[in-house]
């Protein structure tokens, strides 16, 4: 056995107070107490965008398990509810019917498979994206984009800058197309190909003009990529389409797995950046704490994940009746398991679960999933973001902080971020 | 059947019987037992099944594959000579009981 001489990169400084094991939570399936789902006919589904925590809190206080007419499915709020989920694809599966995901991008990718047919699709991307792939091939890559793209928000200046506009954004896009291989693209081409297939992916009222712009980027991106496996099959390197390309899989799961990938390895790193500057503007002394302590950045990052999750709800669909929390869900019932809401549980989190707090116990949260589908860039994230693109912000401007003068601009809910922070620094 | 002993840091001990073949993460998340959280389901892309194999049953783990290997440097706990990941130890006819100890810290 090896020594323990080696390190992981990502993991911060242990939060001090936490002797006690992890205690798991069980989901509730007593036979004995099942009642029917109640209906929450007054969600605004609407406006969550706008600011869906209010909303979370009253649906978990008075039923965490609800059907929801409007959505045509039960949303579950609570972290036993979510994380029970989790732990059985055979029952909650994810391969759901109807899937906008598997029309945006012409074809199914891992996130819509259960296993067995997940796991070899999923193979060949988690050698790289582990943590020492992560380290040694890419985060040399993300530390000079982080400064490229430092570069260009100095350049707008204290009075200007947009922290979303000039460095979140195109820095994500540019570390995307590094990590994926996707040579010859450029920053704004990806940024609107994963625009589209997000948008896509949402699209559940069927709006062609939507259709239209994600089978255009989906057009755009197969091109790209039928000229890059052949590439990559004689010039195999560390990027994720080489090794796809590599693996033996079908051209076709090659390509969808890739645009999974465009879509899902954008918004959220891009999300995280402003996120995590936004909650510490917000929470000077623990800004103070984390500029005095490096080592408090896994904290900040996974606090700030886990307070504003970028991924809100996603879906899965039961393969069978069954009881969740004492509910009654039928077979082939629609779920959306609203993390961002588990992620401020008080059963699990304690009364503090509201608050920003990078102190806090540390205990598992539900932001990047659970289970199997558990985010494959999770490890890619915490470098890129928590570790070098917020770090390396701070470091080139001390004083970086919320620029009260100029509007921000937070939406969404099923995918929720800041489309505009601006900053400034002194 | 084999049988699986997880001791808590605080001593307490819980044994599960359970069929050939499954790991100690899939028991342990199962079975409720504290402090196993197996975040990422069995796929050594994570290192919250962590656990500490009693040295008399180490001759009969399974080698460490590189993965492991490299997981277990992110462990929360401290990485010793008896760390294991559980979701990478399966009991069955070569290993028909285990006793490991729960970390006090998994994430």
């Amino acid at each position: 056995m090896s020594s323990s001489t080696a390190k992981c990169p990502y993991s911060g400084t242990q939060a001090a107070g936490t002797a006690a094991a992890v205690p798991v939570p069980q989901p509730l399936r007593s036979p004995g107490g099942v009642s029917e789902a109640p209906v929450a006919h007054w969600l605004d589904v609407e406006g969550l965008a706008a600011d869906p925590y209010a909303a979370y809190a009253r649906l978990r206080a008075e039923s965490p398990v609800a059907w929801v007419p409007k959505l045509n499915k039960f949303l579950v709020t609570s972290y036993g509810g979510c994380h029970g989920i989790e732990q059985d694809q055979e029952t909650f599966s994810a391969n759901v019917s109807g899937s906008t995901m598997n029309r945006a991008i012409g074809a199914q990718p891992m996130l819509r498979k259960d296993d067995p047919e997940h796991a070899i699709d999923r193979a060949p991307i988690n050698p790289v994206l582990r943590p020492k792939s992560i380290k040694e091939a890419w985060a040399p890559v993300f530390a000079r984009n982080a400064e490229t793209y430092l570069d260009a928000l100095e350049d707008k200046g204290p009075g200007h800058a947009d922290l979303n506009t000039d460095y979140a954004a195109p820095l994500a896009s540019k570390n995307l197309i590094d990590l994926l291989g996707l040579l010859d693209a450029d920053v704004d081409q990806v940024r609107r190909w994963s625009h589209d297939f997000i948008a896509g992916m949402g699209n559940v009222l069927d709006d062609p003009g939507i259709w239209a712009r994600c089978d255009a980027s989906t057009a755009d991106a197969d091109a790209l990529l039928a000229e890059l496996i052949p590439f990559y099959r004689k010039n195999p390197d560390a990027s994720l389409v080489s090794a796809l390309a590599n693996s033996g899989l079908p051209v076709e799961d090659v390509a969808a797995n890739t645009k999974l990938a465009i879509s899902g390895g954008l918004n959220e790193p891009q999300h995280m950046v402003t996120n995590m500057v936004w909650a510490l503007s917000r929470h000077p002394a623990q800004r103070e704490a984390v500029l005095a302590d490096p080592a408090l950045w896994a904290a900040a990052f996974d606090e700030t994940v886990r307070w504003q999750s970028p991924i809100g709800m996603y879906p899965r669909q039961a393969t069978r009746d069954t009881v969740l929390e004492g509910v009654a869900i039928p077979a082939g019932a629609g779920i959306g398991v609203v993390v961002a809401s588990a992620n401020r549980d008080q059963s699990w989190f304690g009364p503090g679960a509201e608050d920003f707090d990078i102190h806090r116990p540390k205990r598992p949260h539900l932001a990047f999933g659970a289970g199997v589908h558990l985010c494959a860039g999770h490890w890619a994230a915490k470098s890129a973001i928590g570790q070098i693109a917020v770090p390396k912000a701070y470091e080139r401007f001390g004083s970086l902080r919320v620029d009260e003068q100029r509007a921000e601009s937070w939406g969404g809910w099923v995918f929720r971020g800041l489309s505009s922070l601006p900053v400034t620094w002194n | 059947m084999p049988t699986i002993t997880f001791t808590q840091p605080d001593g307490s001990e819980q044994v599960l019987q359970v069929a050939d073949g499954t790991t100690l993460m899939r028991a342990a998340v199962s079975n409720g037992v504290d402090g196993i959280v197996g975040e990422c389901g069995g796929q050594a892309m994570c290192a919250t099944c962590h656990v500490y194999v009693r040295p008399e049953y180490a001759r009969s783990l399974p080698e460490i594959t590189e993965d492991e290997d490299e997981m277990l440097d992110c462990t929360t706990a401290a990485r010793t000579d008896a760390s294991r990941l559980g979701c990478q130890v399966a009991v069955g006819p070569t290993l028909g009981a285990i006793v490991v100890d729960v970390p006090a810290d998994q994430v």
